[in-house]
Order: structure tokens, then sequence, then C-alpha cells
């Protein structure tokens, strides 16, 4: 017997980058989508398609984005997490209080960050080891954290400014993370945004950790009969989402220099649910890629921008916003059905 | 084995014991798996293989007993101390992951050992990936293909081609053939007495007794958690087995060995299928009377397991179907149930059954209309209802309200049997009637069709299971390639001739 079974008709390895392999990934779809909604926007608008609109919307996105990146993380290992909205208001709000108590801004940075370190820690260890599933943990701490940035701030709104304390040196520096420009064109959160999502390329698509947690989200078992840590890659997973929706956080006070505990990232989290669905990741895990989501992040952006250029009422985007998202994973799923 | 001298054990087990609440589930078993063996371990289902196996694979720790690889005391604490002893457990639920590629399926392992910061070898990856392939004969696949695009035998040649890569020395194969056709089956076969010549233990779980008696060097007999004997395989019959699984002597005469007896001929056609086509089905036309067990076999890839689904209209379909001239809408299962088709399909975990509910409920699931009144359960009729069809099959259960997930395999099965009676079947269309489920409840099972039979209904059995078929079925239909390639009736039922129709070309 020389062929194996049911195998014969199967062509070897193709090469890598032929233009079909490139329009069967799953992002093609997403991509056209895209394309075809900027083009659209460049025909019916006067102002989508300049350089000062566009690197606009890259500002805009910024922040959903950095939160997607972390998301896709989660979502591939087969975990959610609801809490990240409550993470982004506690983490820029501890931020804050610390510049205005009159520390550097390393140090605030570092604290802030450190908050959504720990945060995404008790995500992920109440998700494993804790045995509950990542919707009810995150879910309660969704709560538990928004509550904290309650009790910590007192309810009260937090203005990063000189009157208020904080030193002018690290007012002027922290202002530039969230408002300034890099060579007085790029926004700094675009900045932060595609450094963030390249990063996260490298490590998901080439590293050992990266593999692990493809496995893992694959199937949970065939990753601990091969001797991976399930737990400690999803904890890691958990955290990296804390730590990018704390970063987030801090950007956000630093474009817009006051926040307050009870309104400042509500509802957030179904926005970075949203954008990586929308960017193929599968809620079922083991599935999805920066790419993915970057194109993901990129149609809610365009999709925003273009409506408010084209004079539609802040509702009637809502509404859209939710037809995108159920028509871009609709046809991913009607599409394999057919051929699968 | 001939040696007068057999060699040392590799993996020596003595006295162990393991208690799960309320059950003991490996009582004090010893049994010494020597290298370069095929070594068999049969039993009924809940004997006590499963926990055998999940302790030498790491999942599951003794409570008692020792277990020596290599002469010395080891402690197989986790998945991962089990791969390093050289333990490689291809699982009957496959440990694959369906959203990776093979090389990274099989490489897996690999991965795992290396450091979380290095990088992905992509390249080698694959490289490693085709030459392990090539090993067993799979030298065509792309090692880049999705393991969710493979069929259940190309999965588990995966598995075992991951083992390989891991120069496994003791490799456990849980059941590997319950998916797999006669052809996939004979490859496996081929590659693990390959294994075996390069010095490999394989340690084989099977209900397949001929394979077993085909395969083995030696036997070990398990029962109610205790390991009954081990036995050289030379001289040993099917019978021989089976009476030191069961601990008792079957009814052969009755159970085993009896033709069916052709009692239908003249019966009124039930039901009349015309140029049925679906995905994997080719214009298949046949008839199935009253009180007629027609049995239905085929390769994995003939389209008969697309047949029951297409039938019931699980699935889109076209041509004409019809139960006492009556035409059954396609893509409309509820339809079919009111018009006295019922379905037992294949695949018990997913589609057949609620697992989580009582038994009571999945008695009654299919027939919720009756059951109900203004939109209540009526839990008396429910009750009485399921306490009648569980006395009927004679399903072991502690109490109506039991969850089906706790209930062994066979009793899964009589139950979800029942839930098709209650519609009051003409046509009882049965996929599989027996996988997972162990010696003596298919004797049981088997009686209980031929009840049903007898009481005029046209039972449509589709098996894999050729023993199954003969044994049962007064006329046998044989797909391939989408399309009947063969009746046999009567005497003209026999191995042989149904091979010969399901594979010929």
């Amino acid at each position: 017997m020389t062929q194996a079974v049911r195998t014969g008709a199967r062509a070897p390895a193709t090469d890598r980058f032929t233009l079909a392999r490139l329009l069967r990934a799953r992002e093609a779809g997403v991509f056209i989508a895209l394309l075809v909604m900027c083009l659209f926007l460049s025909f019916a608008t006067d102002g989508f398609l300049t350089s000062l609109n566009l690197l606009n919307v890259g500002r805009q996105v910024s922040l959903l984005g950095i939160m997607a990146v972390g998301m896709t993380f989660v979502l591939i290992a087969g975990e959610v997490d609801l809490s990240v909205g409550s993470t982004y208001a506690f983490s820029g709000l501890a931020t804050g209080m610390l510049i205005i108590a009159g520390w550097a801004l390393l140090p605030a940075i570092c604290v802030g960050l450190l908050t959504g370190v720990v945060i995404g820690l008790v995500n992920g260890v109440l998700s494993t080891y804790g045995r509950l599933p990542s919707l009810i943990a995150t879910l309660g701490m969704l709560s538990i954290v928004r509550g904290a940035a309650l009790i910590l701030t007192n309810g009260q709104p937090v203005t990063v400014n000189a009157r208020n304390g904080a030193l002018p040196d690290v007012l002027q520096s922290f202002g530039f993370m969230g408002q300034g420009y890099l060579f007085s064109v790029i926004p700094m959160q675009l900045v932060f945004f595609v450094l963030v999502a390249g990063l996260a390329w490298l490590v998901l698509s080439f590293s050992n950790f990266g593999f692990r947690v493809y496995a893992v989200g694959g199937s949970a078992k065939a990753a601990r009969v091969s001797g991976i840590s399930v737990n400690k890659v999803k904890i890691s997973a958990f955290v990296l989402m804390g730590v990018l929706a704390a970063f987030a956080g801090i950007l956000g006070l630093a474009f817009l220099p006051s926040s307050q505990a009870g309104r400042t990232g509500l509802g957030l989290e179904l926005d970075v649910i949203a954008a990586t669905i929308v960017g193929g990741a599968s809620l079922s895990g083991g599935e999805g890629t920066i790419l993915g989501t970057i194109l993901g992040v990129l149609i809610i952006g365009v999709m925003r921008n273009g409506l408010v250029l084209m004079g539609v009422s802040p509702f009637v985007q809502e509404l859209m916003i939710g037809l995108v998202i159920i028509v871009a994973v609709g046809i991913d799923k009607w599409s394999t059905r057919r051929t699968g | 084995m001939t040696d007068t001298q057999p060699p040392a054990p590799i993996v020596d087990i003595s006295g162990l014991t393991k208690r799960f609440p309320g059950v003991l589930a490996l009582d004090r078993i010893s049994v010494a798996f020597r290298p370069g063996e095929v070594h068999a371990v049969i039993g009924e289902n809940g004997a006590g293989k499963s926990t055998l196996m999940n302790i030498l694979a790491g999942d599951l720790q003794p409570d008692g007993g020792e277990i020596r690889i290599d002469g010395r005391l080891a402690t197989i604490a986790s998945p991962l101390a089990s791969r390093a002893a050289g333990i490689t457990v291809v699982y009957q639920e496959l440990a694959l992951c369906p959203t990776l590629s093979i090389a990274e399926n099989i490489m897996m392992s690999d991965m795992a050992a290396r450091s979380v910061v290095s990088l992905v070898p992509r390249d080698e990856m694959r490289r490693e990936a085709r030459a392990a392939l090539t090993r067993l004969g799979m030298g065509t696949l792309d090692p880049d293909t999705k393991v969710s695009r493979l069929s259940v035998a190309e999965m588990q040649l995966v598995e075992i081609a991951g083992a390989i890569r891991q120069r496994a020395r003791v490799l456990v194969l849980d059941e590997p053939n319950s998916a797999l056709s006669k052809r996939e089956s004979d490859r496996l076969f081929e590659i693990v007495k390959q294994l075996r010549a390069d010095g490999v233990t394989v340690i084989y779980v099977s209900h397949h007794l001929k394979e077993v008696l085909d395969l083995a060097d030696r036997i070990t007999v398990m029962r109610d958690g205790r390991t009954i004997e081990t036995m050289d395989n030379s001289g040993l019959s099917e019978d021989r087995l089976i009476r030191a699984m069961v601990g008792r002597e079957l009814d052969t005469a009755a159970q085993w060995s009896l033709q069916p007896q052709a009692r239908s001929h003249e019966a009124p056609v039930v039901l009349s299928v015309e140029k049925l086509a679906a995905p994997g089905l080719d214009a298949v036309s046949f008839h199935a009377r009253a009180g007629e067990i027609l049995g239905i076999g085929g390769l994995p890839d003939s389209g008969k397991d697309m047949l029951g689904e297409a039938l019931f209209g699980l699935c889109g379909r076209q041509g004409r179907v019809t139960i006492d001239g009556k035409e059954l809408r396609g893509g409309d299962p509820q339809a079919s149930i009111r018009n006295g088709m019922a379905l037992v399909p294949a695949d018990r975990r997913g589609a057949g059954a609620l697992l989580t509910m009582s038994v009571a409920n999945n008695v009654v699931s299919a027939s919720l209309p009756r059951f109900s009144m203004a939109g209540f359960m009526r839990r008396a009729a429910v009750r009485r209802e399921a306490r009648a069809q569980v006395a009927r099959l004679d399903a072991r259960i502690s109490h109506l309200g039991q969850k089906l997930g706790t209930l062994s395999g066979g009793n899964q099965q009589k139950i979800i049997l029942g839930r098709s009676l209650v519609t009051n079947p003409r046509v009882l269309v049965l996929h599989e009637p027996t996988r997972g489920v162990d010696v003596g409840a298919k004797a049981e099972i088997y009686a209980i069709l031929r009840g049903i039979a007898g009481e005029g209904v046209a039972v449509v059995m589709i098996s894999s299971e050729i023993p199954e078929l003969i044994m049962n079925a007064e006329r046998v239909l044989v797909l391939r390639n989408g399309r009947i390639s063969g009746e046999l009736t009567g005497a003209g039922i026999n191995e042989e001739a149904i091979l010969a129709r399901a594979m010929a070309s």
C-alpha cells in the first residue's frame, strides 16, 4: 500500500505566499469588507480620504486596538475577559491620582500597569485553579474593580492638572503620551498601538509562547498531554490582557486628563470583544490572529468615522456597529458551513 | 512470544489500586508489559481498562500498589512525566488540536519541552512532521493541513506519528479502530507490527476480539477492576476470551451464532426510498418490510454514515422517502417522527442524547407534545412511560431522575432506544447501535431489536461491525461510493460477501 488513507488526492505542500493562499486566509473576508467600506467612503464623502482624517481614525481606534490585542490572546486561549473596561478605568485613575500626589511619571505609570497585572492575575487564577468559567470570574471582577475605583476616588472625578498638584514636567510628558504627535504628524496613541500590535504579532506568530496559546485554546487536553501547563498559559494571557487594558486606561487619561470612576470605560469590554470577534477570533478558542484583530478594530473605527462624516446620528451608529458584528461573524460561519 | 526465558518487563504493575467515590475502579491489579510485545488488554466496559490507561498516562494517581519502569519504582505524576518515561497514550477521544496543523500537533511535545521564550522553528517542524508522516505511509499529506480537515483515521495516525516522533517505548492504543474502516485498520496493524519489530511495546485496548487474536502476543483480561488472567496468544478462541471477560458462559447458541430467520418475505413494505441523494449518497433506492431487520454495511466513506441522517431529514436531500406510502419532507425531523420514523444516531455524546438531563426526560424527549398539557410537562405520565421503557429494555439505573451521562454506554443506548420506541415508530433506523457498548449489553440490545421487529416495525441497522449485521439482519445492503453495490439475503450474508461488495472496485 503506497497511498495513505483517503489522502492521495491532496496536493503536497504549496508555497506559502501564493495569492490563492492569501485569499483563503481567514483575514481575507475582513480585509475585503474594510476595503469596500473605504472605497465607498472615499466616493461618498469629501473628508474621508485625507491623511489628516486617516491619522485621526488611527488615533481613535488606538486604545480600543491595544485592548483588542490583549483580548486576542485571551480568546485564542479559549477564555474571555469582561473586566477590561473596569481595569481601563481603575488603572488610569490610579496613575492619575499618583501624578496628582506629586509622583514622577515612570513610577506612577508602573504602579498603574501593576494594577493591571494584579487584576489579570486574579482573573487568571479564578478561571483556572479556581475552576470558575472565565465569563463568571471576569463578570465578577468587572463589578469588583469598578467598585474599587469608586471607593478609591469616592466617586469624584480625578483631573490631572497643575492646580491639583501634578508636577509641571510630569504633566507635560504625560500630556505628550496622550495628545502628542511623533514628528508632529503621527498621533502618539497610534504609535503605541502599532508598537503593541507589532510586538504581539511577533509573539503570537513566532514564539513558543504564542504556539502554546493556540495549543491551549485549540484543545486543552492535547496541550496538557504534550506537557504544556494549560493554567500557566491561560493566566499569562489574562495578565497580558490586564496590562494592556491598564496601559490603554493610562493613555486614555493622558489624552483626556479627567476621569470619573462611575463613567470611564463603561461597556468598553463589549467593544473590545466585538472588534476581536469581527477580526476572526473564535469564542471557542484556538483561532484568531493579530492581523485579523487589527482589521476588526479598523472596520469598527472606519465605520464610526464614516458615519460621522456622512452626518449619521450617533444612535444609528450604534445600530450599524451591531449589524457589522453579526454580518462579519455570520459571513464567516455561513461560508465555513458550506465548504466544510 | 516463544522465548523460554521471558525478557524483563519494561512496565511492571503490581497491586495497583484506584478508588473513586463509591467505586473500587482498580482492585490490586498486577500485569507486566514486556519490551517489544503487543499486549492486548480486554474487558467489558467498566472493567477498569480506562482507569489503568489513565494512570499510565499520568492523568490519574493510584491509591496503592506500585509501578516499576525498567525495574525502578516510578511515580507517573503528570502527563509530562508519563511522556518522559517513554509512554504515549493514544486516546479513543483524540488529544489533538483541531485548529492547529498536522506539523504543529506532531511537534507539540517538542514545543512544550523548549523554552517558552524561544522561537517556533517552522521549517524544522515541517521537515520533522513530513518524516514522521512518511514513516507511516502518509507522505502525501501536507504537514500544514489543519487537523480539523482530516478524517478520524488520519487523525489517529497523526497522533501515532507524534508518539513515534517522541521515540515512545510504550505506545498505548485505546480502542484505536472504533472509527476505522477495514483498510484503515489493516494499515494500523501494519504500523503496530512494525513498531513491535522496532522494539516498541504496544498496549492494545480493544473490544474487537478477532483483531486482538490476530495481533496480540499476550492478552490480559480484566473484569470488575481486577486482572483475571494474562494469556499467551496461542490456541485461544473468541469464546475463550468472552468467557474470561464476562465470567459466565454466554448463551452462544441463542445469541451469537444463530442466523436470523427470514419471516417477513410476504410482509408489506413500510419504508420505501427512491433515488435518495445527499452529501456522500448518490441515488440510493431500497425498501424495508414490516418485521424485517435490514442491515446496511459499507466502509466509512461509502455514504453509509450519512444514510441515517438523510433518511431522518437531519440534512438536505433529494429523492423520495415514504412510510406506508406517505412521503416525508426532507430537512424536517419532526415530520419524520410524526410519520413514524425514529433514529438512534451513532454519536451518542453529541447528537444522540441529553447527557445532562434525567433518564425520564430523555425517554420522552422525542415525544414532548404527548407528554405535555397546556405547556406543562405531565410528570406522572412521563414517569410512567419512563418506568415502562426502563423495565422493557432492562436498563440498569438507580432512579428515573438519574442523569443519563452517569450511565454506562450500554444503558445509555437502551434509554435512547427507549426514546425512539416512545414515538411508536413504524421504521426504526439505528446507526452503529452498539458502538462503545460492552459484550453483555450488546447481546441484550440485539434481543431487544429482534423483539421490536417482531412487533412489525421495520428495523434499519446501519453498522460498521460486520458480525453484527450477520447476526441480526435477514437482508443486508452494502454501500460503496454512495451507491448500493450489493444486496445479500439469508445464507448469502457472510463476511467475505459483505467485504467483497464494500471494497471491490
